[in-house]
């Protein structure tokens, strides 16, 4: 394993997020120039997540959401009459 | 605790609700009604699984909802009860302990040639047989995620959440969702990278 790989590789979701310092950044921007393989994973880390967000617009079936519905109507109608 | 108090049209509709408003709680439902059923998708993977967690989240919520103080969002305040309702379920089924995931195995070895490729998302509706199988595969691969690393892949990837969101809803450390989150990604991107080369996507 690649020493210096390492430290670097355990932050690229933190990069790719734009929650590190300033400084941390450059030092990964530095690591990036003669690491291909980290710089190759930041893009395909940032892909799979464009990809998996891309099919999460679920909605919910329409009969799911009459029962889902009905059921909470009758359970608040119980509690204002009670 | 989070500084950000429920937005305006939320807030309205708690208040007519605490007033004795049904239309007020149906549309609360609406405005998240396919966000709860889809978190409860991705997470358990059955339609019936994902519809019992919509029933529990929102009858929990309108159960405590008089005594809810706002001081957080709707919608995080929602998705807190949707994730213990996952993990009760979770519970229920006896499921085997989580496995963890090590970074090791990930991390660029010399003389490696492993590439990674994945598919582009196609926007093109005529793309429908490529689009389900690649939903798929995506699908496969979130699922066989530990359920642990899946809560928190869902909460900040899919759903937006930011760290100290997910932190909150989960009740654990800022550093054990950027943990868990960094692992996650990189187990989804080697599974869905090797069903590419395997050809399970055209």
């Amino acid at each position: 394993m690649r020493e210096d790989c390492k430290k670097d590789f355990e932050r690229l979701s933190e990069y790719l997020d734009g929650e590190l310092d300033d400084d941390v950044c450059r030092e990964i921007e530095r690591h990036f120039r003669h690491c291909p393989e980290c710089r190759e994973c930041v893009a395909t880390m940032k892909k799979t997540i464009q990809l998996c967000k891309a099919v999460a617009n679920e909605k919910i079936p329409s009969d799911a959401r009459e029962r889902l519905m009905s059921m909470l109507r009758q359970c608040f109608s119980r509690n204002h009459t009670e | 605790m989070n500084e950000t108090a429920t937005d305006p049209v939320d807030h309205r509709l708690i208040s007519e609700f605490k007033a004795g408003s049904m239309e007020a709680m149906e549309k609360i439902v609406e405005r998240y009604e396919d966000r709860i059923f889809t978190f409860g998708l991705k997470m358990c993977g059955h339609l019936q699984d994902a519809e019992d967690i919509a029933q529990e989240t929102f009858l929990n919520a309108f159960k405590y909802l008089k005594d809810f103080r706002e001081e957080t969002k709707l919608k995080n305040w929602l998705f807190k009860i949707a994730t213990t309702a996952c993990i009760r379920k979770r519970r229920k089924k006896k499921c085997e302990p989580d496995q963890e995931i090590s970074l090791e195995s990930f991390v660029p070895q010399n003389g490696d040639d492993v590439k990674y490729e994945i598919p582009d998302w196609s926007d093109d509706p005529s793309d429908n047989m490529l689009r389900s199988e690649l939903k798929d595969v995506i699908d496969d691969a979130i699922q066989s995620l530990s359920h642990k690393y899946r809560l928190v892949f869902n909460l900040r990837d899919i759903e937006g959440f930011s760290t100290q969101e997910a932190a909150d809803i989960l009740g654990i450390s800022t550093q054990s969702v950027k943990t868990r989150l960094h692992r996650a990604r990189l187990f989804l991107r080697e599974k869905i990278s090797m069903s590419y080369k395997e050809g399970a996507i055209q």
